[in-house]
């Protein structure tokens, strides 16, 4: 339990510092922006309060536009995504896992593939609509949601690889 | 009841989530610019046209005093009319001055400014970020960055403009500022308002010497947006300056946003020329 909490902590800090000096910065042909601090919620043991991952996804989200400059834009979308993401993991996952299972590439490979696609998009399409706030030029967007969604996932899930060997000691 | 708090207590978590939305997209609302010139267009779109209905109802309460102000602007008029008649007929007598007179007249230049009347059918000053919304739109010539006047003094400045509405940031927001100085001396200061106070502006970043009369009139001076020497308001007292090296003046403004009704738009007619030329300054 311990552990698992500063293994929150150090990801909480380590994906903002990422996201605001690096990822944010990265725009592939001008249209995908890895946008990976979702993983944060993705990370979550299943069992965790909601009102807690809530507070977490606001607070992260707040954070990242203090330092992007776009006050608000990220915190409501991933406010929303924190909300959801607890019936969604009641979709993708049975029930009777236990409280304190961790969504994992290796553990539960399908039903984590389709999880972290699902909770990226809709990441990825709630922040797109709310940075452009139009539905003029509506194709683009959508170009770019997609675009930026691949990019992440494909960070995320090479990531997910990495976090995997390095803590398997520790079963955050 | 208990079963009201029931469900409030089930479902908590859902309303926290969305009490921290409705934070985060208030936050997107008000400190992003683009955002909120989206949402100021579409909303006026429609609102604007419920507003003007609505104002046609609630400009009978106003009549009365609008009528005394027309009443004095009238008179103010005819004794200006009076008084250019006589200096016309002193013109008229002496033939020397007769010449002099129409001598200038020979260039054919048009008049700089001209003016587009308009009403005000909606506005919000109870807050801070307070507006106007005027009933002339592009299809009537209206700009962004038009100055906005009324027969008392300046009103504020065209925000936002949609086919039929415009939006105007009234001198009572935070964020106009205009160049002004005292009438009869030359220190420009920057005059701005701070709130809460609907009638009462700061003329800052005066120079230390300019010496403080109460009543003294406050005009426009350097100003892209409003020709020179427009009344703004009357100094009330000695305000609090930011720095020592500042006087600031507390201002009472001239033109009343409470029964503000009838305002004219000022159509520059070289504001392009000017603004091309002076950025022609940067460009090397």
């Amino acid at each position: 339990m311990k552990v698992s909490m500063i293994f929150e902590i150090v990801l909480f800090v380590v994906l903002i510092a990422f996201q605001t000096t690096i990822f944010s910065q990265i725009s592939v042909f001008g249209v995908a922006t890895p946008i990976l601090y979702v993983y944060f919620l993705i990370k979550l043991p299943m069992g965790r309060n909601v009102f807690y991952v809530i507070t977490s996804g606001f607070l992260m989200g707040l954070i990242i536009d203090i330092f992007l400059n776009t006050p608000g834009m990220n915190a409501a979308a991933t406010t929303i995504i924190a909300a959801l993401r607890k019936p969604l993991l009641n979709v993708f996952f049975s029930r009777d896992d236990y409280e304190e299972f961790v969504p994992s590439i290796y553990s539960s490979t399908k039903s984590f593939i389709r999880f972290v696609i699902v909770i990226t998009i809709m990441h990825q399409t709630l922040l797109f609509f709310i940075e452009s706030f139009t539905f003029f030029n509506l194709s683009y967007t959508i170009f770019r949601i997609f675009a930026s969604s691949a990019l992440t996932l494909v960070l995320i899930f090479a990531l997910d690889g990495l976090m995997y060997r390095k803590s398997s000691g520790i079963q955050a | 009841m208990r079963n009201f708090i029931d469900f409030l207590i089930k479902k908590s978590s859902w309303i926290w989530a969305i009490l921290l939305t409705g934070v985060s997209l208030y936050l997107v609302f008000t400190q992003n610019s683009y955002q909120r010139s989206v949402y100021l267009t579409s909303a006026n779109r429609v609102t604007g046209e419920i507003y003007k209905f609505s104002n046609q109802i609630v400009s009978y309460v106003h009549m009365q005093q609008n009528n005394r102000q027309l009443l004095e602007e009238n008179a103010r008029l005819h004794n200006e009319v009076e008084t250019l008649k006589s200096v016309i007929a002193g013109f008229t007598t002496d033939s020397i001055y007769y010449s002099h007179a129409f001598a200038n007249d020979s260039t054919t230049r048009p008049p700089q400014f001209d003016f587009i009347p308009a009403t005000v059918v909606n506005k919000s000053i109870s807050g801070v970020n307070n507006f106007l919304t005027l009933d002339k739109g592009i299809l009537d010539g209206v700009k962004s960055d038009m100055g906005v006047i009324s027969q008392m003094g300046i009103v504020g400045v065209v925000f936002n403009v949609s086919d039929h509405f415009s939006v105007v940031i009234p001198v009572v927001n935070p964020k106009f500022r205009v160049s002004a100085k005292i009438k009869n001396s030359e220190n420009s200061g920057s005059l701005g308002w701070s709130g809460p106070e609907l009638n009462i502006a700061q003329l800052e970043q005066l120079p230390k010497h300019e010496p403080f009369r109460s009543g003294d009139t406050v005009v426009t001076s350097y100003s892209r947006i409003f020709p020179k020497d427009l009344v703004i308001g009357y100094t009330v007292s000695v305000g609090k300056s930011k720095d020592d090296n500042f006087n600031s003046f507390n201002i009472e403004l001239a033109s009343d946003f409470h029964s503000l009704q009838h305002v004219m738009i000022i159509r520059d007619r070289f504001f392009d020329e000017q603004s091309k030329l002076e950025e022609s300054i940067s460009i090397p």
